[in-house]
């Protein structure tokens, strides 16, 4: 039988809070809705390895925010790939600002007074920024001083690894997700034989929901250790 | 928010990947009016790239859901959203005309905690709030970020209101007053500008330092600011270093900036760091133990802005929790902090940056040399790890050349004893120590 093509297209799920397989991370998100509902901090700078699930808790605000009937606006910057700084025009008015991979502006002077300026604007409106890095403020190259210490000054939050047995419990709660299941058997056989970082397993599970559509199989380990196998001779 | 929009935003979160729902679509405001829905986008960069590439897809949801009712229309804009509560801004009491000061009212002279560090400048600034325009005109506070310059200058702002609610006072951020030049320059309304910034009684600048390089914002505030002076209004700056040392600042304006009271503040003592953790616990409405405010100060030396983020965490996770906040736990609560600090200073990273700077050898501070160009380098590189690392004085002089910890002990006594009498060395010792806090 001819292998069924599946429609090409991306996971469009929303991130929200429920969606987010905690950890050790509660408090964090306990801080995070906090924030956004206006009783909490008024700035949060979250840090943490790739793959821990920043981009989705910072739309997980954008999300509560527009349940709560505030403006929200989210953004993700790329290193050598910014965009012009009149990105950042009118954003003071925005209840809720969401500002994914912040790092990526450090060492470019016309971001860093940019956003610096942003910064004081929003600030004095008491609206809430929440910003995420791949390291704490202190680490930042950011050459401007001003800004530096603005980075520090909020509630810095660092979100936890999470432990074997919880990246088994995290594959199987967004494999749920995406409307697969992984059994705890191919969790371990992923992390002991595929990766251990949880980036490369998302990318993977994205695959691998693709190819359970395709055959239209159940994820069972025969079939996940003939995938890897077909994966690795491609 | 209208319905058809909540329910456009419905369909489309499940049709567009989550990151660029949140950053294109999401932020779009909507207006309903007859026959036409608007949608606003903050600014013009993300109207073109809405339009570019979800102006068809927005259209289609629009017109299935208004069973072809409605017709989009995108523009720039926003509905004005509902100032939060935070920082309460004052209005000066005939504001009909006027806009708001800006002042933020949680800063004022009672909150601000006193030391060794920025004495001279809570005096001279309260001097000032009392005699305006008389007692020390302009009066420029200068040092580094995060120390308290900005408090200090809306404590003089909501002192002065104080004594007077009709005194016309503005606080700025020096680029705010380029922005509104700018924009002036725009729509031919320089006139009004400087009508506005010349009419006022007290003109509060803040980190001028960013007036350099500009050449035309430099020229309108020369003019502004010999126009108050020579009304006797009060002109208050601030700046990050002493003005004389700004590049791109032109001569004229670097020798008015010195002609009231340059008056410096310079990073808080130990002492002084444990009172304002004690003080901004209060206000957060938080008893803060007096060892854990003297244990966070010791791990935080070097601004109030480091010191408040630490705090905050402290509390945020006791609040979490519910447990009482010791040093234990705060040892806990700050423990990525405090690991990450000790990874960025530690003794060989010290003993590098002091030998940098006094341009010798890292291996000389080991060494038995005992002339004096080694010998002070060593002294203050030793206090350095003494107060920045939790190493025990056995291990710092272990670390200088295995020498005995009484010799670490005595290098302590005498720096902190030099740094009192000595204005240059207590200057090298403090370039230092903000060198190796962030």
């Amino acid at each position: 039988m001819a292998e069924q093509l599946p429609l090409l297209f991306e996971h469009k799920f929303n991130l929200t809070f429920a969606n987010f397989y905690p950890g050790k991370n509660r408090e964090i998100i306990g801080h995070l809705k906090d924030c956004v509902s206006g009783t909490g901090e008024q700035q949060i700078y979250l840090w943490g390895n790739l793959g821990l699930g920043k981009s989705h808790l910072l739309q997980a605000c954008c999300q509560l925010a527009q349940e709560l009937k505030k403006t929200t606006f989210y953004y993700s910057f790329v290193a050598d790939a910014l965009p012009s700084t009149e990105i950042l025009s009118g954003l003071e008015e925005y209840e809720v600002v969401c500002f994914d991979n912040i790092d990526a502006i450090a060492e470019t002077s016309d971001w860093e007074l940019a956003f610096f300026n942003f910064y004081n604007r929003h600030r004095d409106r008491g609206f809430k920024l929440i910003l995420s890095s791949n390291c704490p403020p202190n680490w930042l190259t950011i050459r401007l001083p001003d800004l530096k210490t603005r980075l520090n000054w909020g509630l810095t939050l660092k979100l936890q690894e999470l432990s074997d047995q919880e990246s088994i419990e995290a594959l199987a709660f967004k494999a749920k997700q995406m409307g697969f299941e992984i059994n705890p058997t191919v969790g371990r056989f992923l992390l002991s034989h595929y990766a251990r970082d949880l980036a490369s397993l998302w990318r993977l599970l994205d695959r691998l929901d693709h190819a359970t559509l395709a055959a239209k199989r159940k994820l069972t380990l025969p079939f996940l250790k003939q995938f890897l196998s077909q994966d690795e001779s491609d | 928010m209208s319905a058809l929009w909540n329910n456009c935003l419905a369909k489309l979160e499940n049709e567009i990947s989550s990151s660029e729902f949140s950053t294109w679509i999401r932020p779009l405001q909507a207006i309903e009016t007859d026959g036409q829905i608007k949608l606003l986008a903050p600014n013009r960069f993300v109207l073109d790239w809405v339009k570019e590439h979800h102006f068809a897809k927005l259209e289609e949801a629009i017109q299935q859901l208004s069973n072809g009712s409605l017709s989009l229309q995108l523009d720039i804009g926003s509905k004005k959203a509902i100032p939060a509560p935070a920082p309460q801004h004052t209005k000066a009491p005939d504001s009909k005309k006027s806009r708001p000061n800006f002042l933020n009212r949680a800063f004022i002279f009672d909150n601000f905690v006193e030391g060794k560090s920025n004495q001279l400048a809570k005096a001279a600034s309260i001097q000032v709030s009392e005699n305006i325009g008389k007692a020390y005109n302009p009066l420029l506070i200068y040092g580094a970020s995060g120390l308290g310059k900005t408090h200090l200058m809306h404590a003089i702002g909501n002192a002065i209101l104080q004594h007077n609610p009709s005194a016309k006072i503005v606080y700025l951020h020096s680029e705010k007053f380029v922005q509104d030049m700018v924009k002036a320059l725009q729509q031919n309304a320089i006139d009004t500008f400087k009508e506005y910034y010349r009419g006022v009684d007290t003109l509060l600048i803040d980190d001028i330092q960013f007036f350099a390089g500009k050449e035309r914002s430099q020229e309108e505030f020369f003019h502004t600011f010999n126009t108050l002076l020579e009304k006797k209004h009060q002109v208050v700056l601030t700046c990050d270093k002493y003005p004389k040392e700004i590049v791109g600042l032109e001569d004229r304006l670097k020798s008015r900036f010195g002609w009231g009271l340059p008056v410096a503040i310079e990073p808080p003592d130990l002492e002084t760091r444990a009172a304002i953790l004690m003080k901004k616990a209060m206000m957060a409405g938080v008893d803060l133990p007096q060892e854990v405010a003297f244990f966070i100060g010791k791990r935080i030396p070097s601004n109030v802005r480091d010191l408040e983020g630490a705090l905050r965490r402290v509390i945020a996770n006791a609040q979490f929790t519910g447990r009482e906040i010791t040093t234990e736990f705060t040892k806990e609560a700050l423990h990525d902090l405090i690991s990450l600090q000790d990874k960025l200073v530690n003794i060989d990273n010290i003993q590098k940056t002091v030998a940098e700077y006094f341009k010798i050898r890292v291996a000389d501070l080991s060494s038995k040399n005992r002339r004096q160009s080694i010998t002070r380098p060593r002294q203050i590189a030793m206090c350095l790890a003494r107060e920045l690392t939790s190493h025990s004085f056995p291990e710092i002089g272990e670390a200088f050349g295995g020498r005995d910890h009484t010799t670490v002990i005595n290098a302590c006594k005498r720096i902190a004893s030099l740094r009192d009498s000595d204005v240059k060395l207590e200057e090298d010792y403090l370039n230092l120590l903000r060198t190796l806090s962030h």
